[in-house]
């Protein structure tokens, strides 16, 4: 493991290609958008079909939750792009700091929407339980799109958290600095694409009409 | 914006633009603005049927189009990703496209 890091290529810092590094991730972030895009052609049908029963279903919901979970990824979204333009300026401090601050946005994100799941394993809403059997087709197709993509979201939060934790680590080892920070711009990336997701999720789930 | 453009010293790579911290809140609270409007349209909005929810998909649209011009940066980036960003969602339009004449056709 070690050797990796302490590993110094002969002409270190020409060796790289920023614009690539970035190119690629940006074709990973275009399957993310087609698997989540997936899902949303599927919601879409079916809101078509069972409109009234999604219009039902989604007073189960509470708007206050998706709100406030809303304006803490758009706040971690602001705090992990300062964290780029800290780094750009030769702040190192201050950008892990704001990494930190993102880090734990998601972890504000995580317990809201703990909270918020549980209620509904309470209510026994989760695909298998008891009043979700009792439900119409069209309540029980919100319910499993609602848990399968506000889940799958909440996968992504957690990796993205884990992937800035990995970030401010390659900070401490000097792997990113003011001139080479690609990794955070990456990270950063990511972390948008979870907030892009949310957009959408937040108004089709939680502001049916 | 009114951020200065910023060299690096390293000739090899792109030059880098730096957002100001100033525009970044500013990013920010407009995407406030633009939430705290879709939960209204949609509180208020009652009577108004199919049209919520294009207005909340256009709002959506809206900030997803700020937060990849500003928070990801494609505003100041090399063009390519912009174009690669459009021809994926074009592909997804052709998707919802497809599926759509499936569902009414069917």
């Amino acid at each position: 493991m070690n050797m990796n890091t302490t590993f110094v290529l002969p002409n270190s810092g020409h060796n790289r290609d920023d614009v690539s590094s970035k190119m690629g991730m940006w074709l990973f972030l275009f399957t993310e958008l087609l698997l989540f895009g997936g899902l949303f052609l599927v919601y879409m049908v079916y809101r078509f079909k069972y409109h009234e029963a999604f219009l039902h279903a989604h007073y189960d919901l509470n708007v206050w939750f998706g709100g406030v979970n809303t304006i803490v990824l758009l706040a971690s979204s602001m705090t992990v792009a300062m964290s780029i333009t800290a780094m750009q300026k030769g702040n190192i401090k201050l950008s892990k700091n704001l990494l930190w601050i993102t880090i734990i946005s998601a972890g504000i994100f995580m317990v809201i929407k703990s909270i918020e799941w549980s209620s509904k394993f309470e209510h026994a809403l989760f695909p298998g339980m008891s009043h979700f059997n009792e439900l119409g087709n069209g309540e029980r197709l919100f319910f499993f799109l609602y848990f399968f993509m506000t889940g799958l979201h909440a996968l992504h939060v957690i990796v993205g958290a884990v992937l800035l934790l990995f970030v401010i680590r390659a900070i401490n080892q000097k792997r990113v600095t003011q001139d080479r920070f690609m990794f955070l711009e990456n990270g950063g990336l990511y972390w948008h694409l979870v907030d892009l997701i949310w957009i959408y999720l937040f108004p089709l789930f939680y502001l049916i009409h | 914006m009114n951020s200065n453009p910023h060299h690096t010293q390293s000739e090899p790579h792109a030059e880098v633009h730096i957002v100001s911290y100033k525009d970044h809140a500013s990013t920010f609270l407009g995407l406030i603005l633009l939430t705290i409007m879709t939960v209204t349209v949609s509180v208020f909005g009652a009577d108004l049927y199919t049209l919520t929810v294009l207005t909340a998909l256009a709002i959506a649209s809206a900030k997803a189009v700020v937060v990849a011009l500003y928070f990801m940066h494609l505003k100041y980036d090399p063009k390519i990703y912009k174009a690669m960003l459009g021809v994926v969602l074009l592909l997804f339009i052709v998707f919802v496209i497809l599926t759509l004449i499936d569902y009414l056709i069917r």
